[in-house]
């Protein structure tokens, strides 16, 4: 095993390695992070030889984002036609070009699209679209529009990337409960919110009749099974979980609004071996039916300080070049308001995929705000499986017909 | 210890057949497996009770209950802390002081003449009724809970359980514990009665029209979000109905609403003209549209797929749902015919269902407390605070969808909180425990600083002025009117002088006599006897032998008689062990 495959199959940071160098190889490298995690001891040499340090970070805005609000078509007068009272004015957008601008509250953002490193997609979403948050949702989970998948997208692209399912914690998802997306057929993905609660509470005493607990080889059925292999991977991941997010400085910094990505820096700088984060916001405030001016405002200020903080912290540990985040909803909302000076579901929504590795612009074509479909809707111009496959096998390296069953058109959005 | 009956699941060819059981096939360890699935398990005793009864005395004694005494079942004593001046409350904080700025007072309060923050008793007075709802809840959580664990009816709870997830509204929306109450109450009524009857109650409960927005829902603007989920979530599922269908229905539910907690129509907002939903055309309301909705087959099917895999197991072939759905059909949306074919069928003695469901976390920590023989939910642990650890917040789900469940219980997370919960249970921390209710969380630093002499500018500032955020410079412009922030800690405060506290006692439970009065003899015996009480899937060998070393070793004997002056912590660790086990997360 060289030295560098068993760093990163140790879990030693990045930067504990290139500041100590490989001469220091010893136990002092292993002060910053504790005892070594065992889970990582298993990873194979070639694996981890093999393995990129590319990251896939998902911060999904579920809710429905109303996407005409966040990047707002000011040059177009069809759209204050449309929301004559909720429209957001010229004065407060943070100009893109002649025709479009940030929503007034997405400074964070706009320094980074300004830095060429935001990728905007216009017209996303799929045929025949669902107005049901958790059906569309579904969709795009499975990457399965009108139908569905046993195994989300991002369960799916590790196994693309890691047929074998030998790689332990390729999949983190940062949430109470497990996303559908990162459903996996091989590898059971770590889900947590809290880590600090991510901790099995024992007594002294009852360390060694617990390493008993899963000693069952012969399951009774599928539940049985599922239940035993968790318990397993459980131990391991708690204590590598909670050992990087005590190390990590950043979740003490009140300037530093990272929302539930502070996890995904901490793990991310203890040098995780994940290579897929999914994020779902929580209490989100984006289904803005009723009043939506100003909770859809601090929700888009929200998520974009969040998002710029992560950067920041991508930049100070050295990972900016290994990191790609993509920003998708569930919909996006209907073009005219409704009575209750809100917007009621939809249909296209715009993405983000944002990081060093991106070449910022525009992609996509706008959809019209003057030919709508569907009772007021926008006309999806960019299949969501498009952007999926950009970043299954533009970012990651995989085969993106294995993760969506048949071959789509990427949208070119990283740097060679 | 002789004679104990073991697993002893029914042959894998019983699986999807519906046919009952006979006579000769009922033993103590099917009683086991039919407690645990149409209740929250239950002592030996009980499980004997249900053995001796033989199986068709048994299921019917569960199903039809009505007749059998529920002595224990009380009604929820309130802390009152609603006025009629709450009612109507504003949607959000903004809401609540453009209207006190508007009117000059609002939710019964008004603004000062003069001085600095006029608006701020209206500022205080929407969060009061914030924290004191969410309080309330948290003691509504409570008391269902005890319910679950003390009634003489088990399946109507678990059946009021489901339906609590399936026709799912959460307090953090709804804002009112009263409706919340409302629903429990109906979800009881109906627990296994006419599911068709229960959908029309659900359509017209208080929490419900406000949770899926009917008050938005009117003549010439109408509002598709209730009239979307009762077909996608609450009765047929996604692909049995087209967009035209949801907005046709959406009309028919127009000028729907509710008054504090009383169903109204508005005729004049209600949409009285001709509709085409589901192939049937007329001028229909909302409940000739639910009427519907359960002449299609598929409505029947979804309903039985969704109260077996909610019973039985996740595993449900289609062709089983559709004889499940004709089952249901057939007694026009009579449960209580469903459940006794299920529970009397080889199916569900088969060994298919047996160890197929992994327990919700409520239905875990309420099986947790009837194994241990506990007559009443401890204070210490929280309840609310358990089973959140756990994944599930009592009256709170995490939206309209309900729980996922399943394999979406555990993650590694959710299954150390459960080993967790365990542990607190059984050893709980009676010294380092603090009620979560009498806390106001981040917020405490607030009171301490107002109680140090700070003015409410300074206590409600961040320390270093030149780290405010844009949201602080936001807060502090406001400051003129009203501190929102300082609102939140009163609103706690002013809450909390009325709750009523929970008690914080300790789980009474005695193992010393529990396992003496089994009979064991040796510390074999004894972590036999409990995994045989406990666990409904055999744990491996060499983890029942882990646990009896470290009995013999904390006991330092392996004589039990020797040790039964001093075995209790001993013997409650164990039971931490086997209720960490991955099989009794499962039956």
């Amino acid at each position: 095993m060289t030295t560098r495959s068993r760093l990163s199959a140790c879990g030693v940071s990045r930067r504990d390695m290139l500041r100590i160098g490989a001469g220091g190889l010893g136990f002092g490298l292993f002060g910053g992070i504790g005892p070594v995690p065992y889970v990582f001891s298993r990873a194979s040499e070639v694996v981890a030889e093999a393995a990129s340090n590319k990251i896939l970070v998902v911060f999904e805005w579920f809710g429905g984002n109303d996407g005409l609000n966040t990047i707002v078509p000011y040059g177009d007068p069809m759209y204050y036609k449309h929301r004559p009272t909720i429209g957001i004015k010229e004065k407060d957008v943070l100009k893109i070009d002649a025709h479009f601008g940030w929503q007034k509250s997405m400074r964070g953002m706009k320094t980074l699209y300004d830095e060429g490193k935001v990728a905007i997609v216009q017209g996303v979403g799929y045929g025949q679209p669902s107005f049901s948050h958790f059906t569309s949702m579904s969709f795009w989970h499975t990457a399965a529009p009108n139908s569905g998948n046993e195994y989300g997208w991002i369960g799916r692209t590790a196994s693309a990337l890691d047929p074998a399912g030998t790689r332990e914690n390729m999949i983190v998802n940062i949430a109470e409960s497990q996303t559908l997306a990162v459903k996996a057929e091989k590898h059971v993905p770590l889900v947590f919110i809290d880590p600090a609660r991510f901790k099995r509470g024992t007594f002294a005493q009852e360390h060694a009749p617990l390493e008993a607990l899963s000693a069952q080889t012969v399951p009774v059925g599928d539940a049985h099974k599922y239940v035993l292999e968790v318990t397993r991977s459980a131990a391991q991941a708690s204590e590598v979980v909670r050992t990087a997010w005590s190390n990590y400085k950043g979740k003490d910094n009140p300037d530093l609004r990272l929302l539930d990505l502070d996890k995904v820096v901490a793990l991310i700088e203890a040098d995780f071996p994940t290579k897929l984060y999914y994020v779902p916001l929580r209490n989100s405030l984006f289904d803005t039916h009723v009043n939506q001016a100003a909770p859809h405002d601090r929700q888009l200020e929200y998520c974009s300080d969040a998002i710029a903080g992560f950067f920041r912290e991508m930049k100070r540990i050295g990972r900016a070049d290994d990191v790609v985040m993509y920003v998708h909803s569930e919909f996006g909302r209907r073009v005219p308001e409704n009575t209750s000076l809100g917007t009621d579901h939809g249909t296209a929504q715009v993405n983000f995929v944002i990081g060093d590795p991106v070449k910022g612009g525009m992609y996509g074509t706008p959809p019209s705000l003057t030919d709508l479909v569907l009772d007021g809707n926008l006309e999806n111009t960019t299949d969501f499986r498009q952007v999926y496959a950009s970043l299954v096998e533009g970012w990651m390296g995989a085969d993106s017909t294995k993760v969506l069953g048949q071959k789509f058109q990427t949208l070119g959005m990283f740097r060679a | 210890m002789t004679g104990r009956v073991r697993w002893s699941p029914g042959p894998a060819t019983w699986k999807d057949d519906l046919a009952p059981i006979s006579a000769s096939d009922w033993n103590y360890d099917r009683a086991a497996h039919l407690l645990a699935h149409a209740g929250f398990s239950g002592t030996p005793a009980e499980i004997e009770q249900l053995a001796d009864a033989g199986l068709e005395r048994a299921v019917r004694s569960l199903v039809h209950y009505e007749s059998i005494p529920n002595p224990k079942m009380q009604p929820f004593v309130e802390s009152g802390l609603w006025d009629p001046t709450l009612n109507a409350f504003p949607e959000s904080r903004p809401d609540a002081t453009d209207r006190a700025l508007k009117h000059g007072m609002s939710m019964g309060v008004e603004n000062k003449p003069a001085g600095s923050r006029p608006v701020q008793p209206s500022s205080d007075r929407f969060f009061y009724w914030l924290r004191a709802t969410m309080l309330e809840t948290r003691r509504l959580g409570y008391w269902w809970a005890n319910r679950m664990l003390q009634t003489q009816h088990p399946l109507e709870e678990k059946m009021a359980l489901l339906w609590h997830g399936h026709f799912a509204t959460h307090e953090n929306k709804v804002r009112d514990y009263r409706k919340m109450m409302q629903q429990i109450d109906l979800f009881e009524k109906y627990a296994t009665g006419n599911i068709r009857d229960l959908a029309i109650q659900v359509a017209q409960n208080p929490a419900m029209l406000y949770f899926l927005d009917a008050q938005y829902n009117v003549k010439g603007a109408a509002n598709e979000n209730f009239a979307r989920e009762v077909m996608e979530l609450f009765t047929m599922g996604v692909g049995n109905y087209s967009e035209k269908d949801v907005r046709e229905a959406a009309r028919a539910f127009t000028g729907w609403y509710f008054d504090n907690l009383t169903f109204k129509v508005d005729p004049d907002k209600h949409d009285d003209g001709p509709k085409t939903f589901l192939g049937k055309t007329g001028n229909l309301d909302g409940v000739d549209a639910l009427k519907i909705i359960f002449q299609q087959p598929v409505t029947a099917e979804y309903l039985a797929g969704r109260i077996y895999r909610f019973l039985v197991r996740e595993e449900l072939s289609q062709d089983l749902k559709k004889r499940l759905g004709t089952v249901l059909r057939d007694n026009d949306y009579q449960v209580k015919p469903l459940l006794m074919v299920i529970f009397s069928s080889r199916d569900f003695y088969s060994s298919a269902s047996y160890g197929a469901h992994i327990k919700g976390p409520v239905e875990h920590f309420v099986s947790m407390m009837k194994q241990l023989g506990v007559d009443a939910i401890p204070g210490v642990p929280d309840f609310n605070q358990s089973t959140i650890a756990m994944g599930q917040h009592l009256l709170n789900p995490p939206s309209v969808a309900g729980w996922a469940g399943g394999k979406a219980w555990i993650t590694p997370g959710l299954l150390i909180a459960r080993g967790n919960v365990a542990r607190d249970v059984l050893i709980p921390d009676m010294t380092g425990f603090r009620d979560w209710n009498f806390s106001a969380g981040t917020d405490d630093v607030l009171g301490r600083r107002l109680r140090d002499g700070y003015d409410i500018g300074a206590a409600t500032a961040v320390n270093d002025p030149s780290k405010m955020s844009t949201f602080d410079m936001v807060a502090m412009e406001r400051d003129e009117q009203f501190n929102t922030r300082i609102s939140g800690y009163i609103g706690w405060e002013q809450a909390a002088r009325k709750l009523i506290p929970t008690p914080r006692n300790a789980a009474q439970f005695d193992l010393t006599r529990m396992v003496l009065e089994s009979g064991s003899k040796t510390t074999v015996e004894a972590v036999d006897y409990l995994m045989w009480r406990m666990l409904r899937v055999p744990a491996a060998t060499a983890t029942r032998d882990a646990f009896v070393t470290f009995l013999t070793k904390e006991l330092g004997t392996d004589n039990i008689d020797r040790a039964k002056t001093y075995m209790e912590d001993p013997l409650r660790l164990t039971v931490h062990l086997i209720m960490s086990t991955p099989e009794y997360q499962i039956v």
